[in-house]
């Protein structure tokens, strides 16, 4: 199963990043570059999808593929499909009915939060219907306040009725295997929820399935409740206010604040006592992922021109293979920005 | 007679367990106290009950977050508004409310972390502490199984909170460790309750065998025939998914895994569904265990050989907390002190750590991996032999003295663990003698060395039907 997740990313990014730019993909590392790397080579739907994975894992299912001669060695940790590998890969994507709703950069950490509510909701309700003492699921305080703060205001019976009824309503649009997974994973009065493995047990599948069956259920959810306010007010309650943490780095963030009270590069290099190309570091990822942010006062519009002229010519996102044909006056930096905002207009 | 009614309002016991009304009394009378209690003893109702008594909070410190959030979610499910627990993952609108009014709440967990904060600090000093708890006590001293660098600074902390009453509790301290205590808190006229560590109702059993296979087919064949609910001790994470796999793959139902490698979210899980009797058996690390509350553990397995007898002590005292009988039976084969002799040297700064941290402090950990015992332990030696070293060659000299005194004491600490199991006394009287204290009385099934048959701890009631799934829809109604 990881070997298909490492075949699907190997396949988008086509040699161009090595091994170690999947894994942090997959995991979800809020670096400039790999929220760039995610938007590029379009792979936003597995971002973070899976945070437990090690290195050594992922090296092993690269071994794996290699040894099937699903892919080839381009560079040093760089890898291409062979014929077969896309075959493989096109094959499996038929099956792989959990990228339909999946969207691990759109949810990131806000999905977890969501289940947070929703699960402990489900037990609070489930429990108090029933009259019996519990103790919660989870320890996330913010949920236990806001699971807290909402029962309160509510009618128990009439909420747990109609919770009853927007979750059936989004079940009977799933799978049969969808809905099972979900079903078993929540916490009732008299079953505590079961965990990955012990679902994946139960179907006889893969425990990676199993998780990313159940990430592309939330996923979906989370759209339908998001937009049907009507149809699910009680899981719309759970979304609305869940604001997605804004995804810079810490450093970075301080920058933009920098930025944003109009210094210069060269004036916050100063100030925070740091080289003008980590700030340039910064102003890259603040670009990749604060989406009003105008990368005008950086690049002229003639190069920024050039520069996407150039990467859809040559069907590559490699910085020195853009740098080379449009010549030394363009930095790096700008390459860097452009591609990082291009990004961006290319999937949407 | 006044504590046992409000032990009876508060808490709905009618009696006292052995030793609490005596440590209650004299934490009430304001005394400095020390207490060692076995492991489900009903420790926590020596600072709760005088949390009802006394005018003013009581201050909890506690080794770990997972531990303070347990007994504050088992305040709260008993109707205690009035409980907090100060860690870094309290949220902002709470931190700021309960920052403001902190005098207002009766009990405050805190992790000694957090005490370190000025913020925290200030907040404290305005609150009428009427009672300082020190749990798990025994982290404060080096010579403890589980020592916490951190907590030799509540000495200090307790000063500026203007010397509230202190009540130290442990379930396993040896005199040395306890020395240690009552120096670093500076318990004065302390008043000391030990009591015995012996835990009548858990036998005791040594199980020698030629190979690890051979211990594998026994684990298998006690989780088979032993009544549960019971606890599979193991000391890596790769050995408790693989014994967990291993049991499951012959039919054993409902076992799990548990270490610290999972994500929290399914750690918790398997804890909940093992406290709700959903799971019968957990193959688990020492991760496992602290603060999980389940009084119907029927047996405790140590599938390898644990570093010391504190620990050992520790986790069998999982086992049998209503009092029942219970039985615990280490697996031993040639061979298993080597791990335990890697997982000492994986404890211990490298001589390349030490070097690393002199020439560049804190960044050492973005240069060299270094686990968090590791990183504890070395920032720990540094602090103490900052005013005795002159130069940077001075100080690595004699961190590396104390590295290597602190090795020996690690394979002194492994060699009585051999020891117990090898010689031919009663193990129940080698435990007690470990702790300086005398056995009063062996129960009738004592150990391996005295008499002991496992007919009485053999699997008696044939498990009820195990729960069937009829469908996602059938299950999301019986929620509602």
């Amino acid at each position: 199963m990881l070997s298909y997740l490492l075949l699907y990313c190997l396949h988008r990014f086509n040699g161009e990043r090595s091994l170690a730019a999947v894994y942090h993909l997959l995991t979800g590392k809020k670096s400039a570059q790999t929220l760039q790397d995610s938007k590029w080579f379009q792979l936003e739907r597995v971002f973070g999808i899976y945070k437990t994975l090690s290195l050594g894992e992922l090296e092993q299912a690269a071994m794996q593929l290699l040894q099937n001669q699903w892919i080839v060695s381009v560079d040093e940790r760089s890898y291409v499909l062979t014929e077969a590998g896309k075959e493989a890969l096109h094959e499996w994507l038929v099956s792989a009915r959990f990228f339909t709703h999946l969207n691990g950069l759109l949810y990131d950490t806000v999905d977890r939060l969501f289940w947070y509510r929703l699960s402990l909701t489900v037990q609070t309700l489930s429990n108090l219907v029933h009259r019996r003492q519990f103790i919660p699921i989870h320890r996330h305080e913010a949920t236990l306040t806001w699971v807290k703060t909402y029962l309160l205001s509510k009618n128990l019976h009439e909420l747990a009725e109609t919770l009853h009824k927007e979750l059936h309503t989004i079940c009977s649009a799933l799978s049969e295997e969808e809905a099972t997974i979900l079903t078993l994973k929540l916490t009732s009065f008299t079953r505590i929820g079961w965990t990955n493995e012990q679902i994946a047990a139960f179907l006889q599948k893969d425990r990676l399935y199993v998780q990313l069956t159940f990430q592309n259920v939330l996923h979906y959810m989370m759209k339908r409740a998001e937009r049907e306010s009507k149809q699910f007010p009680i899981l719309h309650d759970m979304i609305k206010n869940l604001v997605k943490p804004v995804s810079l780095t810490l450093s970075a963030q301080k920058t933009y604040d920098w930025l944003m009270k109009g210094k210069t590069v060269k004036e916050i290099a100063r100030i925070r006592h740091l080289k003008p190309s980590t700030i340039e570091d910064h102003i890259v990822e603040i670009a990749a992922n604060v989406r009003d942010f105008s990368i005008t006062p950086f690049v002229a519009e003639d190069t920024k021109r050039k520069i996407i002229e150039a990467a859809t010519r040559l069907q590559t996102r490699q910085l020195k293979k853009i740098r080379d044909a449009v010549g030394d006056e363009i930095s790096y930096f700008e390459i860097r920005l452009v591609l990082a905002k291009a990004g961006e207009s290319s999937v949407s | 007679m006044y504590l046992e009614q409000r032990l009876y309002e508060t808490f709905g016991y009618r009696t006292f367990r052995v030793g609490q009304k005596e440590i209650i009394e004299d934490v009430v009378a304001a005394n400095d106290v020390l207490a060692m209690l076995p492991t489900g003893g009903g420790k926590s109702i020596c600072y709760q009950l005088p949390g009802y008594v006394l005018p003013g909070s009581v201050l909890i410190v506690s080794p770990l977050v997972s531990l303070m959030e347990d007994q504050v979610q088992q305040l709260r499910l008993r109707g205690e508004k009035r409980v907090i627990a100060l860690n870094s993952f309290l949220p902002d609108e709470q931190k700021k409310r309960a920052l403001m009014n902190l005098q207002h709440f009766r009990f405050i967990y805190a992790s000694p972390e957090m005490l370190q904060s000025p913020l925290w600090q200030k907040a404290l000093k305005n609150v009428a502490i009427s009672l300082f708890v020190v749990d798990e006590a025994h982290c404060i001293s080096q010579w403890g199984h589980d020592f916490r660098p951190d907590f030799r600074k509540l000495g200090a902390i307790r000063r500026e909170l203007g010397n509230p009453p202190c009540l130290a509790l442990t379930a396993t301290a040896t005199e040395e460790v306890r020395n240690d205590i009552i120096e670093t808190l500076q318990l004065t006229n302390v008043r000391q309750h030990l009591y015995s560590v012996d835990r009548p109702n858990i036998a005791i059993q040594v199980d020698c065998v030629d190979s690890v296979e051979e211990k594998v087919a026994r684990v298998l064949d006690y989780a088979k025939t032993l009544q549960g609910p019971g606890i599979i001790y193991v000391s890596s994470r790769q050995w408790a998914e693989m014994l967990a796999h291993k049991l499951a793959a012959e039919g054993i139902e409902g076992v799990a895994y548990y270490h610290g490698g999972m994500d929290s979210e399914q750690r918790l899980l398997v804890q909940h569904q093992f406290l709700c009797d959903q799971l019968q058996l957990v193959c688990c690390t020492n991760a496992f265990g602290m603060g999980v509350n389940k009084e119907n553990v029927r047996y405790v397995l140590h599938f390898h050989l644990p570093s010391q007898l504190e620990a050992y002590v520790q986790e069998i005292g999982r086992a049998g907390r209503d009092g029942k009988n219970s039985i615990a039976v280490l697996l031993y084969t040639h061979g298993d002190e080597d791990m335990v002799q890697s997982l000492i040297e994986a404890e211990l700064p490298t001589d390349e750590q030490v070097r690393l941290f002199m020439a560049y402090g804190n960044e050492l950990r973005s240069l060299v991996e270094i686990n968090d015992v590791q990183w504890r332990l070395l920032h720990y030696m540094v602090e103490k032999e900052r005013t005795n070293a002159h130069t940077a060659e001075e100080m690595i000299a004699n961190l590396q003295v104390a590295i290597e005194a602190r090795r020996q004491w690690k394979r002194n600490k492994l060699g009585q663990m051999r020891s117990f199991l090898f010689r031919s006394h009663c193990r129940r009287e080698q435990i007690v003698a470990y702790f300086q204290q005398r056995l009063e009385k062996k129960p009738i099934n004592c150990c391996d060395r005295c008499t002991l048959s496992l007919d009485s701890y053999q699997r008696k009631q044939t498990d009820e039907p195990a729960w069937a799934f009829r469908g996602w829809e059938e299950e999301l109604r019986q929620m509602f």
